[in-house]
């Protein structure tokens, strides 16, 4: 087996910020990051969507490149950015020719000192948020479904509840005092990790991280809300109504073991069993077999970057002649028979195999092909800033690979329970009216 | 070459001297069967990424069915005489490996890519694929009834609804006109045909494959003129379309969406190939225009006045023809508003020349932009399979740096005049008819359609 090691430095500055290197001379391209441990979950109650809202403003100006700079600065310097919002942390990245490496770290050193932004800003980038929304979730057959439909079905605690493209009275409240206080508290040096990625010498990338970043002073550490969940002690499931589509559809959720458990392995394999694309049994059976439902995917949603409650999702749109509950039948067929007789030694081999290829080229992989190691980057962000060990990149492999069959069937019936579920129906706007 | 320098505050620090980029070595060959073979090494992951296509797809039999040659590569994946649907599905899984099938208008295309160490047996399950396939009936019948599905859903999507009557307006009687199949249109597919199109499309004279990853060339290319030197089968005769007529003047086609809380706006004109010696320069003017987030049209509608999250212009590069396209999806009370600013900053590229700083900033993103792909396999792969789709010299990646680099502001300027043909834009918007019909009539003679492509009275 030729296993992938991947040269990792790390370090942490007085500030509490830290570093992430990871030299790869291969092509003259750098990639730049910068992680916050905040996300949508523990943005403040009242404002829900502010998380990602934020994350559009630290776009609008920074102490000394103000609206506009920064864009301008990346891309004429060759390269391409943009900034993403997740449950419990939110990035900014960069990549670029690898002569404008010192270019970018003083860019996003600028906005981790000071956010320069005004009430203009903020009314422009409200507006743009709003018809990101509309794009995404409003105006589109099956929008948000089912990211933004299960949480609060499934969820009692409203930081894992609510709705984190943000409500739009909340999105409207949403004031400049907002955005400053969130930056405070949460965009401190000592609530982050600077990662470069590819064509950087590691003495290098940390000489201008200390030069770049040295300066910029701590802040108090964040307090975070408790995002726990009370003891679930039956199914719950909701109703939603599908405006533009014309199939049924339905997405089933359970919630999953805490990340970097031994149970936490083993369900990524299972994962993998019923998830892996055509051979997973969830589409063998339901679309491939049974002939029910047009699409059957899921999985559990960012795997290595959640810090609280979580779920396996299925998401199921089956064809019309089949009742939901009929639909649920057949996935139920495929739970308990996973529970029943676990997985094969021979398949979880199998699994093994394309878990370990899949996980390759997730570290080499890019979005859209213009991000390099963007892959390795969220893993690298996400092993430092919620364990301290950037290196697990490394070796966390092992982990899933020391996986055995008994492990899969335990994690199969502690965690794919009805209990431990919660269910989204959501119908076209037509049936239902047809129906009432 | 260096980069151009770009007006900077002084604070910024500058760049530091580029480092060349290498895009590595390609080995090509052909074989006595007429396969064409490029590989190329990249020893980035143990794995590796690869395509298997064939230089005739849906245009070509557009005149038995629309879309037909994607509908067999579909059922290609789901058996051969050697194996069944589920064994193809878990070897892949085996071996760690990704396969999809699919057809475009030009072609018809295998790719896949897996772990280095199973190389062989992968490639011998896309040989098996290529040659072998035997599209089960069962197979066959469930993938149509799939595909039903798909054509109703796409038709409830303002992105697929703009894009296809674009393409039908732009290309009217041309094979290029359809995008998708209706609904009795899949139910009228004949497993005869697909298998028609499979003996007649997938042969090595009429194939290209491309591999890029974790592997020694030499050895590679033994094994692949062991493994597919066997294969026979001539190229295809294509039949050959009538040049489309390119429509004068703006019309605007409403696509009448009930209820649609945004509207979908999509304006496009005849433009280039990829082989068109104006290519360089096109991508250039759309850099400046749509292309990028630095560039105007996103300055404007989106970070200055907030009509919209996503407006962005780009090349469309068929192997016949080509079209320059620009959307954004706006709030339904900026149609005419967003409408006003995208033909305000086609004309401004038209009219006035572009500012040296500027074109230098354009010429910085448009050469860095186009060597990231040299870091990962399938941005690799991605490059050489448009150099060979397009039959683009061998130097060209070597060389597009420098073409980049050479353009004038009058040059930008004349391939603007030439390309973003604002007076003959065609205008499509998909929304709710009653919010936005009397915005979108201000641009030209209006038309409304269903979402079935039926059209409706005004």
């Amino acid at each position: 087996m030729n296993r992938l090691q991947i040269p990792v430095e790390h370090a942490k500055l007085p500030n509490g910020l830290q570093v992430v290197v990871a030299p790869d001379a291969t092509a003259p391209v750098v990639t730049v990051g910068v992680y916050y441990k905040i996300g949508f979950r523990l943005e403040p109650q009242g404002r829900s969507g502010f998380a990602h809202l934020f994350e559009h403003m630290m776009f609008q100006g920074s102490a000394n490149a103000p609206k506009m700079q920064h864009i301008k600065l990346i891309n004429s310097s060759g390269g391409t950015l943009n900034g993403s919002t997740h449950y419990d942390v939110t990035n900014y990245y960069e990549a670029v020719p690898s002569n404008a490496l010192e270019r970018v770290l003083w860019l996003e050193a600028d906005r981790m000192r000071a956010l320069k932004v005004d009430d203009e800003n903020l009314r422009n980038q409200r507006d743009v948020v709003k018809e990101e929304v509309r794009v995404n979730v409003l105006n589109q057959p099956y929008g948000g479904f089912p990211w933004l439909d299960l949480p609060p079905v499934a969820f009692r605690n409203w930081a894992n509840a609510h709705n984190f493209y943000g409500d739009f009275t909340d999105l409207d409240a949403a004031s400049l005092a907002d955005v400053q206080a969130f930056f405070k508290t949460y965009y401190v040096p000592n609530n982050a990790v600077l990662l470069m990625l590819g064509d950087v010498k590691a003495d290098e990338g940390l000489a201008l991280a200390r030069k770049h970043y040295g300066d910029i002073p701590a802040g108090p550490p964040p307090k975070f809300a408790d995002p726990s969940e009370p003891e679930q002690k039956e199914e719950r499931r909701g109703d939603v109504v599908e405006k533009f589509g014309t199939l049924p559809a339905l997405a089933i959720g359970y919630t999953m073991p805490k990340r970097r458990t031994q149970e936490w392995y083993a369900m990524a394999l299972l994962e993998q069993a019923l998830y892996g694309g055509r051979a997973g049994r969830m589409y063998r059976e339901l679309v491939l077999e049974k002939q029910i439902a047009v699409e059957a995917d899921g999985g559990i949603d960012d795997l290595f970057g959640y810090n609280g409650p979580t779920q396996m999702v299925t998401r199921i749109l089956h064809k019309p002649e089949y009742s939901s509950e009929a639909t649920l039948a057949a996935f139920d067929g495929v739970i308990r028979d996973v529970r029943q007789k676990g997985i094969g030694g021979s398949e979880l081999e199998q699994l093994k195999v394309k878990w370990r290829s899949d996980y390759y080229a997730t570290l080499e992989g890019g979005r859209g092909g213009y991000m390099p190691k963007y892959g390795l980057m969220h893993l690298l962000a996400c092993f430092t800033l919620f364990d301290s060990e950037p290196q697990l990149v490394n070796s966390i492999l092992d982990g899933f690979l020391a996986v055995q069959p008994e492990e899969v069937q335990a994690v199969a019936q502690k965690y794919l329970r009805n209990e431990n579920r919660a269910i989204i129906f959501r119908k076209p706007e037509a049936a239902v009216k047809e129906a009432a | 070459m260096a980069t151009r320098a770009a007006e900077v505050s002084a604070c910024v620090p500058a760049l530091t001297p580029e480092r060349n980029v290498t895009w590595p070595r390609r080995s090509k060959a052909r074989l006595a069967n007429g396969l064409e073979v490029v590989l190329a090494e990249s020893h980035s992951i143990p794995k590796f990424h690869g395509e298997l296509f064939f230089r005739s797809g849906n245009a070509a039999v557009a005149h038995r069915a629309p879309a037909l040659a994607d509908m067999t590569a579909t059922v290609v994946r789901t058996g051969t005489t050697k194996r069944a649907s589920r064994q193809i599905e878990e070897d892949l899984r085996s071996l760690g490996a990704d396969l999809g099938s699919s057809a475009g208008a030009d072609t018809s295309a295998i790719s896949f890519s897996g772990l280095s160490e199973f190389a062989e047996p992968l490639l011998a399950l896309v040989n098996e694929l290529a040659r072998d396939a035997s599209f089960p009936e069962a197979e066959f019948e469930r993938e149509r009834r799939q595909k039903l599905e798909e054509v109703k859903l796409e038709r409830t999507q303002p992105g697929f609804l703009s894009g296809e009557r674009l393409r039908k307006v732009l290309f009217g009687a041309h094979p290029y006109a359809d995008v998708a199949p209706t609904p009795q249109q899949v139910a009228a597919y004949k497993r005869e045909d697909l298998r028609g199109v499979y003996r007649e499309f997938y042969t090595p004279e009429n194939g290209v494959l491309l591999l890029v990853g974790d592997f020694d060339s030499a050895a590679m290319m033994a094994k692949i003129e062991k493994m597919f030197g066997a294969w026979s089968g001539k190229k295809p005769s294509a039949p050959q379309a009538a040049a489309p007529a390119n429509p004068r003047g703006r019309r605007v086609y409403l696509v009448h969406l009930p209820g649609s809380v945004q509207t979908q706006i999509l304006a496009g004109s005849h433009a280039i190939t990829r082989k068109h010696p104006d290519w360089v320069k096109l991508s250039l003017t759309n850099s400046l225009y749509g292309g990028a987030f630095n560039s105007r049209l996103v300055m404007n509608i989106r970070e200055d006045k907030g009509y919209t999250y996503s407006p962005r212009s780009g090349m469309n590069a068929l192997r016949q023809h080509g079209y320059f396209a620009v959307s954004a999806a706006v709030r339904n009370d900026v149609v005419a508003a967003s409408l006003a600013e995208m033909f305000y900053e086609l004309d401004r590229l038209r009219s006035l020349p572009v500012p040296e700083p500027e074109l230098a900033d354009a010429q910085n993103y448009l050469s860095g932009v186009f060597s990231m792909g040299i870091a990962t396999q399938d941005g690799l792969l991605s490059q050489f399979s448009t150099l060979a789709l397009n039959e683009l010299p061998d130097d060209y990646l070597e060389t597009y740096r420098g073409k980049v680099r050479a353009v004038t502001p009058d040059e930008l300027m004349q391939t603007a005049r030439k390309y973003l043909d604002s007076p003959n834009m065609q205008i499509v918007v998909v929304g709710d008819r009653a919010q936005i019909e009397s915005q979108a009539a201000l641009f030209g003679e209006l038309e409304v359609y269903d979402a079935q492509g039926n059209k409706l009275s005004a």
